[in-house]
């Protein structure tokens, strides 16, 4: 027989499912919202225009999450996505607003700032050794911080129709222009995560630093790649939400990071670096967006919406980790940890801690005062 | 065994700041051999091997492949030359399927509209091919990822990655059984006569001297970052071996 491939053997059914669960997870998920939405508020969540509403919410994250998937994959974080949209859009705007410059230059110019932006942040963490969280959570102050320098506390709005097409344009068929431009750059991400000598060093990287050296590979080039790539589709997405707002100020996008680490974690790609998937980022940044606009079409107030994607992001990674883990052999369920002596120590630890708060909250209760009005 | 030997390191010297992990180190290895390097811990085994692959610069000395005097800067000059290394951690990304891996940083190519794109066809088929003709190992999917491979299967990805280079002469191979079972460790040594048949010079590092007498022609005994003898095995015993490596004949003298 001239084969490499054993011709008998056949994976079992959860290595087989394996590599389409980040797929099947989110849009199981997907496909929960639908239901519960069908029965709790069929009505406005179905409508075309909600529909619409939805698909350009979630376009605003597609260029970002696809970006995230490669910075993540390589097993590193961008934590200044927010502020990078943010200062390159606001530049863009000063030079689009008070200098006269052309819009088809101005968008130009925040796209290779957004991807300057993320070249000092690749520099920063592979030349200066800064982890990547410590060193985009720095820059995402240094540069949220020269947003706020350069606008004040301006709003730079009204500004011309191509900007405003890329934000919020419809084109004849049903789904909104910034759609359009979020799914192109997940096409274009996902064919150079499978098709390019980047895609292939990026999974190379996040599987093992180690062996990626090895092999030649320059993973501290290619890791500042990523980040410049990320800065970029930041960038981009500043000015879909400069269109769409068709304005722009320094404390806009504050919860861009999480959000965009939020659904590419939720679309399977691992934190632990190594197993990409931009189709899961995709499916999770529809669920991310499905998600806070059945919360808004409930009618549920604004501030919980933190809440709910805290929530989504902590389960989906403990579900990926209880995925991954490959032997479960008698370790008895997730409650089952409990009963040993180490389980029983923490048990009672977390007992003092709220007993001591319920206590001080008695105290407190019984020698409470007359109030007095903050103002 | 030819008169020129295909790589000869002569005199190296490597020290790290003030740590001489070698000191004048002569070795010699000669086309479809296998050489054998032993030595107890921190005795300059792979520091020695580091500088033969060209990832450390020797301090002193000179490396010459087939009489002619060669420098390497790096690892991939090395490789260029015609000398690649199997590392014990076999240096393969986990995630990626085997024929992904055995292109790692060095992946075909195809063209198609002015853009160069990765031909992933063409490695599936190229992997399949060389493990099948040169090494004759069979895995159990060319489309899993490489980590649920066996280990075995998994060496067989690492040594194809090394022998797919058409130029390739020297193979080193970095403790290639150390933590197998015996079933692999038979087919590892398989392997390795295999590959010294087609010619290559294998140097092979090794604790297990069982596996050093099994396969290698001849071996070369570091102790303290010196090199205390070539012995040919067809000479000596495992017993021999040993007392140099632990220096026996030094002390007793």
């Amino acid at each position: 027989m001239n084969t490499a491939v054993d011709p008998n053997y056949k994976p079992p059914l959860s290595e087989r499912l394996e590599p389409y669960m980040a797929v099947i997870a989110p849009m199981a998920m997907i496909a929960a919202i639908f239901a519960f939405m069908a029965v709790a508020s069929p009505d406005r969540f179905y409508r075309i225009s909600n529909l619409e509403l939805i698909l350009q919410d979630a376009a605003l994250y597609m260029p970002m999450a696809m970006a995230m998937t490669f910075v993540i994959t390589q097993r590193g974080i961008d934590l200044s996505v927010g502020s990078v949209a943010v200062l390159s859009a606001i530049i863009m705007a000063f030079l689009v607003k008070q200098f006269g410059f052309s819009i088809y230059v101005g968008i130009p110019i925040a796209l290779t700032i957004g991807a300057l932006l993320g070249l000092v942040n690749g520099l920063v963490i592979t030349r200066f050794n800064v982890p990547d969280l410590i060193g985009t959570l720095a820059m995402d102050l240094v540069y949220k911080g020269l947003a706020l320098l350069l606008a004040k506390g301006l709003v730079l709005a009204r500004f011309p129709d191509v900007l405003t097409e890329i934000g919020r344009g419809q084109t004849p068929f049903f789904i909104p222009t910034p759609a359009v431009i979020g799914i192109l750059t997940m096409v274009a991400g996902y064919y150079v995560l499978q098709r390019t000598h980047f895609g292939r060093y990026t999974v190379a990287i996040g599987s093992s630093p180690e062996s990626a050296e090895l092999t030649g590979i320059g993973v501290k080039r290619h890791k500042v790649y990523a980040y410049v790539l990320c800065g970029a589709c930041a960038a981009l997405a500043g000015l879909m939400l400069t269109g769409k707002q068709n304005a722009i100020q320094a404390t806009m996008a504050p919860f861009f990071n999480l959000h965009v680490i939020a659904a590419v974690v939720v679309g399977g790609t691992s934190l632990f670096g190594g197993r990409a998937s931009i189709i899961g980022s995709f499916s999770g940044v529809l669920l991310l967006a499905m998600m806070l606009n059945a919360l808004v079409t409930l009618r549920i107030e604004f501030f919980w919406q933190p809440v709910a994607s805290g929530f989504v992001i902590i389960s989906s990674v403990a579900l990926y980790a209880w995925i991954q883990k490959k032997d479960r052999d008698g370790a008895g369920g997730w409650f089952a940890d409990l009963k040993t002596a180490e389980g029983q120590k923490l048990m009672r630890f977390s007992a003092l801690l709220i007993g001591v708060l319920i206590a001080l909250l008695a105290i407190g209760g019984v020698f409470a005062g007359d109030t007095a009005p903050s103002g | 065994m030819a008169d020129t030997p295909l790589v000869q390191m002569r005199g190296i010297t490597k020290r790290f700041g003030g740590v001489t992990a070698l000191q004048d180190v002569d070795l010699s290895a000669y086309a479809g051999e296998v050489l054998a390097i032993v030595g107890d811990n921190g005795a300059g085994k792979s520091t020695l091997i580091k500088v033969l692959t060209g990832v450390y610069q020797p301090t002193e000395g000179e490396i010459f492949l087939d009489g002619e005097l060669v420098t390497f800067s790096n690892h991939a000059d090395a490789a260029r030359a015609g000398i690649d290394a199997v590392y014990q951690t076999l240096a393969l990304a986990d995630h990626l399927d085997p024929a992904a891996n055995m292109f790692l940083g060095n992946e075909l190519t195809k063209t198609v509209l002015g853009i160069t794109i990765l031909d992933n066809k063409k490695m599936r088929s190229e992997t399949e091919r060389v493990l099948m003709e040169r090494l004759g190992v069979r895995l159990k999917s060319l489309d899993a990822p490489t980590d649920s491979l066996s280990g075995g299967q998994r060496q067989a990805v690492a040594i194809a990655r090394a022998v797919y280079h058409e130029g390739l002469r020297v193979l080193v191979m970095d403790e290639p059984t150390a933590a197998r079972g015996p079933q692999e460790t038979a087919r590892t040594l398989k392997l390795i006569k295999s590959l010294k048949a087609q010619g290559l010079a294998v140097i092979l590092i090794s604790h297990s001297l069982d596996d050093v007498f099994e396969v290698a022609d001849r071996v070369h005994v570091q102790r303290r970052g010196q090199c205390v003898g070539v012995v040919l095995t067809a000479e000596s015993s495992t017993q021999d071996v040993l007392g140099m490596i632990v220096g026996a004949k030094e002390d007793a003298a």
